[in-house]
């Protein structure tokens, strides 16, 4: 309705769509999508990644999924009850779904995000925990700007994993004050994403970088 | 008591209406999901439900009451259904009783699940914890639209946790003392900054509409709750010379579309300080 803040609604909506022009150029795969009954959209991005070997759990251990991180737990297998979709050597396809959302409240983006195998069953937090690199989750565990909690997509109604917005313009603030310094314009999108993508095993190709500094 | 106040326009005392809305009830009847295994018949349970908790905040006796007759490899986590609907336990009961049950005769007829979570659907509740952290980041985001944070920021940890025993003990002084400094505003404004509303309807795709919206208009007018539903769902209100399709409900009642949006704020706000507001059909 109304923007007295800099990153409103429109600019968010703005900074996707130069985005999601890029990631046609280089086939990434973003699409913007509306819910039928408002104005309002959302970026998204499926992919689809081999689990390597990892034999999967019995749908009944589903419920003990992690809400908060830190995740400390080594994974547990139940004995002898589980079953193995098998495509090649053990492993299995899990299809990752990334959602940026914009929230009205704290006026910055939002990213939520949910994997499950191809049968429907979804993954756990921690089952998604394993797929990110080291470095990452090291920086997660120290960093107390971001939680990852379960909750409902404001357009889906259906349960995702979210990073949690209250501390996102204390990371943004650098970034933007930097690129006013070097007088070098910058996709809030693109900046933002490139921070908290990786965490959650979300990697932008360097050429959104590029593309996102030549736009003056 | 509520109703003859926000119906009929009078304005009863204000404190009596934040202690109307904290001690409302439901009461509710749980029954046993039929395919779940017992070991003995398991007997309905019955209880008066806070329309400003969280089902799975309150309804530990029932857990118990349920788990009693069956066995432990049967219990997985607990989920509650209504005609088929699965429950969501992160919002408070009384906007699922609005929405969902208000036009049926009581008690409210729950099902009760000890199998079968339904991942695409509901949230998982793993602990208490999950529910506190559920409720104090509602909290926030009411503070972030009402003063941009700063209330709640400059708050000390205690005082969060005095929110949320407040909320889980039934205590409304312990809650309120901490509360009122949520519902404050600076001296020369006239309300909050933004007011923190949701609009639930079961016939749109869209779990519940949420925007911005200033409780005073630029001409310094207060904003009305007909207001809101004009700018942000019009289809809720009756077209001028139509018949009235639906319900507006916050609490049980249907408040004038005259009263002013930042009173509503301040008083049938949630313990989650947002305005939780159903659109149901007008009952035949």
């Amino acid at each position: 309705m109304e923007e007295d803040e800099f990153f409103g609604e429109k600019t968010f909506q703005h900074f996707c769509a130069e985005f999601i022009k890029h990631s046609q150029q280089i086939s990434d795969g973003w699409e913007w999508r509306t819910s039928k009954d408002c104005s309002e959209g959302y970026m998204c991005k499926t992919q689809f990644q081999m689990k390597p070997g990892t034999l999967v759990s019995h749908p009944g251990t589903s419920a003990h999924v992690q809400t908060c991180l830190p995740v400390e737990e080594a994974l547990e297998l139940p004995p002898d009850d589980f079953e193995v979709t098998e495509t090649t050597a053990g492993s299995e396809v899990v299809k990752y779904e990334y959602h940026v959302l914009y929230s009205c409240s704290y006026q910055v983006p939002v990213l939520y995000f949910r994997a499950s195998f191809l049968d429907g069953r979804p993954l756990a937090l921690k089952d998604i925990w394993e797929g990110i690199h080291e470095c990452y989750k090291s920086q997660l565990l120290q960093e107390p700007w971001d939680t990852i909690t379960q909750q409902e997509h404001p357009v889906l109604g259906q349960p995702f994993f979210v990073l949690h917005p209250c501390k996102t313009n204390e990371f943004m603030t650098p970034v933007l004050e930097n690129s006013r310094k070097i007088n070098r314009s910058v996709n809030y999108i693109t900046s933002w994403l490139s921070i908290v993508g990786p965490v959650v095993g979300l990697n932008l190709p360097l050429s959104y970088a590029r593309t996102a500094s030549q736009d003056e | 008591p509520i109703c003859t106040a926000l119906t009929t326009g009078r304005m009863t005392d204000d404190k009596d209406v934040l202690r109307d809305v904290w001690f409302g009830r439901i009461p509710t009847c749980f029954t046993l999901y039929q395919d779940e295994i017992t070991e003995r018949e398991a007997e309905p349970y019955y209880l008066l439900l806070p329309r400003v908790s969280y089902l799975t905040l309150v309804t530990d006796k029932v857990k118990k009451h349920f788990q009693k007759v069956m066995r432990q490899e049967d219990i997985s986590e607990i989920w509650f259904e209504y005609e088929g609907t699965p429950l969501k336990w992160h919002y408070p009961i009384g906007l699922l009783f609005d929405l969902l049950a208000s036009s049926s005769a009581l008690p409210w007829n729950i099902i009760v699940h000890f199998k079968s979570f339904p991942e695409k659907d509901l949230l998982h509740c793993p602990s208490k914890d999950a529910i506190e952290a559920h409720f104090m980041s509602c909290v926030k985001e009411a503070d972030a639209l009402k003063h941009k944070s700063q209330v709640i920021n400059e708050m000390q940890k205690k005082d969060h946790k005095q929110l949320w025993m407040g909320l889980q003990n039934d205590r409304f002084d312990q809650f309120w003392a901490i509360n009122r400094k949520l519902m404050e505003y600076p001296a020369e404004e006239n309300g909050f900054r933004y007011i923190p509303f949701r609009i639930y309807q079961t016939t749109t795709e869209r779990p519940f509409i949420q925007k911005l919206f200033r409780p005073v208009a630029a001409d310094g007018q207060l904003h009305t709750l007909g207001d809101l539903l004009k700018e942000v769902c019009p289809s809720a209100l009756a077209p001028e010379d139509g018949e009235k399709k639906n319900q507006v409900m916050i609490h049980g009642i249907e408040p004038m579309l005259e009263t002013p949006l930042q009173w509503l704020s301040e008083h049938l706000s949630y313990p989650d300080n947002f305005l939780h507001i159903s659109i149901i059909p007008q009952p035949t």
